[in-house]
């Protein structure tokens, strides 16, 4: 989904370089001394777990897909942390030649703001909806996957609205992207669940739908990256 | 931040990563055919891919499963440093 330089239209890219910056700033100033300093290790880890997902493709013929990540970093770490470690991961693999320079806000916008926001509200719906069936662990790890296939077809399909800029696109390309990544996003959720299972089974702390649960009590060495500073 | 918990957590799943990515790559596991998005949009649709744009600061090293192998380990260790850097100048402190 990591789109290059020199297909998209110069004003789409200044338009989504304007609104991804925005919601930079929103971000550093929502997530600004909320975290807890015993919880970096984790983010950076989970940062570096999204770069090598997406640096390697996985077969869906006839074409092929990666993992994106935004939904899982969202539901652990909250939207806004979320987009913050999206921005870092597809920054550097900007720096590799993956996704343009150009188009660092337009991919931001797709993978990063517009993936991590309505992923995570997806997420916490079908959670609040799930929790009371099945317990809170499983339900995160049935949530978070459901709301990230939804997400990343949701997210193609902006993309395709995007593309709609370049001459010979068209609605059939839009249809394309789409439809190809309905089946993409099958692999993301997977991906999502396994990851996810790791973290819920030796790190539930971090996962920020488990805060103020009896998984937090277990919590032993770190604060949730949601506390607020106690006064 | 606990100098302990970054060598029980952290380095395992860095080391692990790692290997991991690098058995895909090795083992010729990740797929060559254009991802969704080239799909759509140089395959389906037609639209001329665009030449000569930034191929990235590896580009110099040409291609192969070692370069690529090597190139994706340093930036798995490349952004989980930036991302400590970042968010620890975001905590709070204490």
């Amino acid at each position: 989904m990591h789109v290059p330089d020199g297909v998209i239209p110069l004003a789409l890219q200044i338009l989504m370089y304007g609104i991804s910056l925005t919601a930079l700033y929103v971000a550093v100033r929502r997530v600004n001394k909320r975290l807890s300093e015993k919880t970096v290790p984790y983010i950076g880890v989970l940062a570096a777990v999204v770069f090598a997902a997406q640096f390697v493709n996985f077969p869906v013929p006839p074409s092929s897909g990666h993992l994106v990540g935004s939904t899982m970093v969202a539901v652990m770490l909250g939207p806004w942390a979320g987009i913050l470690v999206i921005a870092l991961v597809l920054f550097v693999q900007a720096m590799y030649g993956d996704g343009g320079i150009l188009t660092y806000g337009l991919n931001l916008f797709n993978m990063g703001v517009f993936s991590c926001l309505v992923g995570w509200a997806l997420s916490l719906l079908f959670f609040k909806g799930l929790k009371k069936r099945m317990g809170e662990k499983t339900a995160v790890l049935v949530s978070t996957s459901m709301a990230s296939y939804i997400v990343t077809v949701a997210a193609a399909f902006v993309l395709g609205l995007e593309l709609q800029t370049v001459p010979g696109f068209g609605l059939a390309g839009l249809l394309a992207i789409t439809s190809i990544h309905a089946l993409i996003g099958v692999g993301e959720a997977i991906l999502t669940f396994v990851i996810l299972l790791y973290f819920v089974k030796a790190r539930p702390q971090v996962i920020s739908f488990l805060s103020d649960s009896e998984v937090r009590e277990l919590a032993n060495a770190v604060d949730a990256p949601w506390a607020e500073p106690s006064t | 931040m606990e100098r302990n918990e970054i060598v029980r957590f952290v380095i395992p799943v860095v080391v692990v990563v790692i290997a991991i990515l690098s058995v895909v790559i090795f083992a010729g596991l990740a797929s060559s055919n254009p991802d969704g998005f080239e799909w759509a949009l140089f395959d389906f649709s037609g639209v001329p891919e665009p030449e000569g744009t930034f191929e990235g600061v590896w580009a110099f090293l040409g291609e192969g499963s070692v370069v690529e192998a090597l190139t994706g380990a340093v930036g798995v260790i490349v952004v989980l440093v930036l991302g400590m850097i970042v968010f620890k100048a975001l905590a709070r402190k204490g």
